[in-house]
């Protein structure tokens, strides 16, 4: 019984390991461009970039929720959205690609094991998500704000609300980053 | 190793802590062609982008990153006597390529039992960025000269201040060898 109970207490730990670690999330900003007179915003032309899994290029949803959640923080930043036949203050584009990383486990040189009872010798592989969001200046078509958030998608990418949180999560932490217009 | 003259081990410990030292190793160099005397040249235009992705969607088409890095080598360029015009008529094209790659830096695998200063004495994978600046006779389509700077880029993107320091360090240190 004992070792069931280890090996399931060690499978949990992998797993927590890898979707635990912690997203990252920042910015680039235009620091000479006055942010308070941008009001409306609307989309940007489709990503015509590859996203480097088909399961995100093929998934609609995936698409909808992104859309959904940063539409929700620009209202809650101030912003509106433009009229249909509106000229927007500011076109939104965003970019969503998965790359496999490496890993190196972290071995305890002076005492010879690792942390966790978790290892796996050498390198290992996960696949991180990166989602990317683009603010452009609708006049003068030069970027004003690209915010990203970066993590692990190992289990996330199969599991639609574990998807839909780390969307909701990612978009929410950029835009606490963004410039408010107000 | 226990049985190793204390001198030695210390002799160890210091020979294994250099590597680490440069844990953002920067390593520049540079190539110019046979008998290119720049010296004939007077503009230069930009080449467009190419359509390469960096590796890095942080960096892909980023404005701020492409501006700052042109910024700086129009700077150095200018500073050199050659003067900006127009694409199409120039006497030189300047490319530049940028590209980050993980590498694993095992250096310290031989030393298992070494005292390292930072105390990360273990292998470790970083992000390595490498940027290229090409010089082209516009005319010949000859490749004159090529400078590229590599070093770890760790934490350096995700900080717009260190992204942009470490492109000014970097295209001073290409620069630094361009041949006029």
């Amino acid at each position: 019984m004992r070792s069931t109970v280890t090996v399931v207490a060690m499978m949990a730990a992998a797993l927590l390991a890898t979707a635990c670690a912690p997203m990252r999330v920042s910015s680039h900003v235009d620091r000479a461009q006055d942010f308070s007179g941008y009001r409306t915003f609307d989309w940007g032309p489709a990503d015509a970039l590859p996203a480097g899994d088909p399961r995100l290029e093929r998934s609609p949803f995936f698409q909808d929720h992104i859309q959904g959640a940063i539409e929700r923080q620009m209202a809650a930043k101030g912003f509106e959205r433009a009229a249909v036949d509106g000229v927007p203050d500011l076109r939104i584009h965003f970019h969503a690609v998965i790359a496999s990383r490496l890993d190196v486990d972290e071995l305890d040189y002076q005492r010879g094991y690792c942390p966790g009872s978790d290892c796996r010798s050498g390198v290992s592989e996960y696949e991180e998500g990166t989602l990317v969001i683009d603010l452009i200046d609708a006049r003068t078509n030069r970027l004003v704000w690209r915010g990203w958030s970066q993590g692990s998608v190992e289990g996330v990418l199969d599991n639609e609300d574990r998807l839909v949180r780390k969307v909701e999560e990612g978009v929410r932490l950029m835009f606490v980053r963004l410039p408010s217009p107000r | 190793m226990k049985r190793l003259r204390l001198s030695l081990r210390l002799g160890l410990a210091t020979l294994a802590a250099i590597p680490l030292v440069s844990c953002a190793p920067v390593h520049v160099d540079s190539y110019v062609g046979r008998n290119v005397d720049l010296r004939q040249y007077r503009t230069y235009a930009w080449a467009a982008a190419d359509s390469f992705s960096t590796g890095d969607p942080r960096l892909d088409n980023n404005t701020f990153f492409i501006e700052r890095l042109q910024r700086a080598v129009d700077d150095e360029l200018q500073r050199k006597g050659f003067e900006v015009t127009t694409a199409g008529q120039s006497d030189l094209v300047v490319h530049y390529h940028a590209r980050i790659e993980q590498r694993l830096d095992s250096s310290d695998f031989q030393y298992p039992e070494s005292q390292c200063q930072s105390g990360e004495c273990r292998p470790f994978i970083y992000d390595a960025g490498t940027l290229l600046i090409d010089v082209v006779d516009r005319r010949s389509n000859q490749l004159l000269w090529r400078g590229w700077v590599e070093r770890g880029l760790e934490g350096t993107i995700d900080d717009q201040a260190r992204m942009e320091a470490a492109v000014d360090d970097a295209v001073k240190r290409i620069m630094a060898r361009f041949p006029l």
